[in-house]
């Protein structure tokens, strides 16, 4: 991944063009409802700000290359968990929040160094391990402060804390070392976007039945399939920017992970959204609530994607 | 399963720049650092440019809630009181700073929130809820208060009448209130100047005065800003006749 590998890449152009075409689109139709029709489109105009954001923020790094997207990518992690640290309670506990800090800031220096054994970029033995030393200094705390008031919920918090934004999000910041970095990432970030654009669509428009009542009342099964059918196809739409060793079965289970991985993602967010008693983990984006909201459908779909690609065909 | 309890974040639904127009905010680790930082950056500034002199620091209550009340001339003043204080009390001492001048533009907000931790305080309109608010504060054990009674920076360097306020917020309590006077801010840094000038400052801290046996009434409150007023110049002028006449010292720099 470098600035004059990205532009002679078929498949980076191919996702630039797609991107600023949706937005350029996405800001006219909007512009129509708003001055021609005087539709309200507050909150939709509110979530298109977001974009305007939130593109540039995951292209820019890709194009300088992969040195820059994980860092790039590493900070939104930093600033995703500490959301989370405000939203469940954790960032009162200092040493916690630092610890999963350092684990954090740790899992992207090690995609980030070459491997020891091999040369490849990103140390992937000490990736797949790092959550063991984590958990070991996270249980480390309480021993040194000699405390246990409250430890337990201050243990598992930092786990899910550092295990979510640390392993899972790093994950997709790992996929940068891939042979065909461009190929999967983009596709990955596409991909699960379009996933949950097209559930909140479908589900506006054919709507009916509740998908989880207890957890997300907005969801519906109708919004699921739409999302579901969508992220089948698209696999096969977009099949020419994966690599030619990519098949059928690829597809298909690409395709599965993103429509059916990608819905659980976001649930799993709500489920615990939910148990707090909040509506947004928090307000960093415009129109779309905190970092996590964001990305709950890629923390999830990325680990098994990155599994797929990697057992299948090896990441390098 | 028994539910957990969450102590989530006040300001959790408010993006960060609101944050910090928010009072009280939420501890964060970030900001707490760069407070730190700056706090020894500028003392360090304040001793080498300034040849700041510190003199009363003994009078500093140690534990107790008390409040600082100082002559205003210059954006330096909060900078001065800040770095008289312990720096472990750093993040429990809130300068009360207008909120209409400080808290409105981003880059104001800035260095108000995080490197001041300034408290808003509505000058002109809701001052009985800012007062309010100032006296929950105090109630606390172990917060610091900073506040500058005229209310606005003196363009002469004169000290000017002391708004009600203080006195609102003293008489009939037992927090200490010490006066102190700066001397050679407005000189370094009048209102309208872009950056500081290589003067001499000091700051002189002055016996903490309770006004426990007055009654809370408005007329009381005058009487405790005309007092606090009286102890500033008094400050003043036993600085002044320590040194050459202020009107040598006026035009030599």
């Amino acid at each position: 991944m470098s600035p004059t590998q990205a532009l002679a890449s078929h498949v980076f152009l191919f996702y630039v063009s797609v991107a600023f075409g949706l937005l350029v689109a996405a800001g006219a139709v909007l512009a129509v409802l708003r001055w021609g029709l005087h539709k309200d489109v507050d909150h939709a105009w509110s979530s298109y700000r977001g974009w305007l954001i939130l593109v540039p923020l995951a292209l820019v790094p890709i194009f300088l290359g992969r040195g820059a997207t994980i860092t790039v990518f590493t900070i939104v992690a930093v600033f995703g968990f500490k959301e989370f640290a405000r939203a469940t309670g954790l960032y009162h506990d200092w040493y916690m929040t630092g610890a999963v800090y350092l684990g954090i800031i740790g899992t992207g220096l090690v995609a980030l160094v070459p491997d020891p054994t091999d040369g490849k970029p990103g140390w992937y033995g000490m990736f797949m391990a790092l959550p063991v030393y984590v958990i070991a200094l996270v249980l480390l705390i309480p021993i040194l402060r000699n405390r246990s008031q409250g430890q337990l919920q201050a243990i598992a918090l930092a786990i899910l804390g550092y295990l979510y934004f640390g392993w899972m999000f790093g994950h997709v910041i790992f996929l940068a070392n891939a042979k065909h970095a461009y190929s999967y990432v983009l596709f990955l970030l596409f991909a699960v976007e379009l996933n949950d654009v097209a559930a909140y669509t479908t589900g506006k428009l054919f709507g009916r039945h509740p998908l989880r009542s207890n957890i997300s009342p907005k969801k519906t099964w109708e919004g699921a399939l739409g999302a579901f059918l969508v992220s089948m196809a698209l696999p096969w739409l977009l099949r020419f920017t994966f690599p030619a060793f990519f098949d059928v079965k690829d597809l298909i289970l690409t395709g599965l992970i993103v429509g059916i991985g990608g819905q659980l993602g976001d649930l799993a967010v709500s489920v615990i959204k939910r148990d707090l008693g909040i509506k947004d983990m928090g307000a960093s984006i415009p129109g779309h609530g905190g970092i996590l909201d964001r990305i709950d459908s890629l923390l999830y779909t990325g680990p098994l994607f990155f599994h797929l690609v990697h057992y299948y065909h090896g990441l390098f | 399963m028994e539910p957990w309890h969450y102590e989530t974040a006040q300001d959790l639904e408010l993006p960060a720049i609101e944050r910090l127009r928010n009072f009280p905010r939420e501890p964060d680790m970030f900001v707490y650092g760069v407070r730190v930082a700056a706090a020894v950056v500028i003392r360090g500034w304040l001793r080498l440019y300034h040849r700041m002199k510190i003199v009363g620091r003994e009078n500093l209550p140690k534990e107790q809630s008390f409040v600082l009340v100082a002559n205003h001339a210059s954006h330096l003043d909060t900078l001065c009181l800040l770095a008289a204080l312990p720096l472990a009390r750093l993040h429990r001492t809130f300068p009360a700073a207008a909120r209409d001048y400080f808290f409105v533009k981003v880059p104001r907000l800035i260095p108000a929130a995080i490197v001041v931790n300034a408290l808003p305080f509505d000058r002109h309109v809701n001052v009985r809820h800012s007062l309010a608010l100032c006296r929950q504060l105090l109630e606390n054990p172990g917060n610091i208060l900073v506040i500058f009674p005229e209310g606005t920076r003196s363009p002469t360097g004169e000290i000017q009448e002391f708004k009600g306020g203080i006195g609102m917020l003293a008489a009939g309590t037992a927090h200490p209130i010490l006066p102190c006077y700066l001397h050679g801010t407005h000189a370094a840094f009048p209102k309208g100047s872009w950056f500081p000038r290589p003067r001499q400052v000091q700051l002189i801290i002055g016996a903490p005065r309770v006004y426990s046996h007055l009654p809370c009434t408005s007329a009381s409150a005058h009487t405790v800003s005309e007092d606090l007023r009286e102890a500033v110049l008094a400050l003043a002028s036993a600085t002044l006749s320590q040194s050459e006449t202020p009107q040598a010292k006026e035009t030599a720099s």
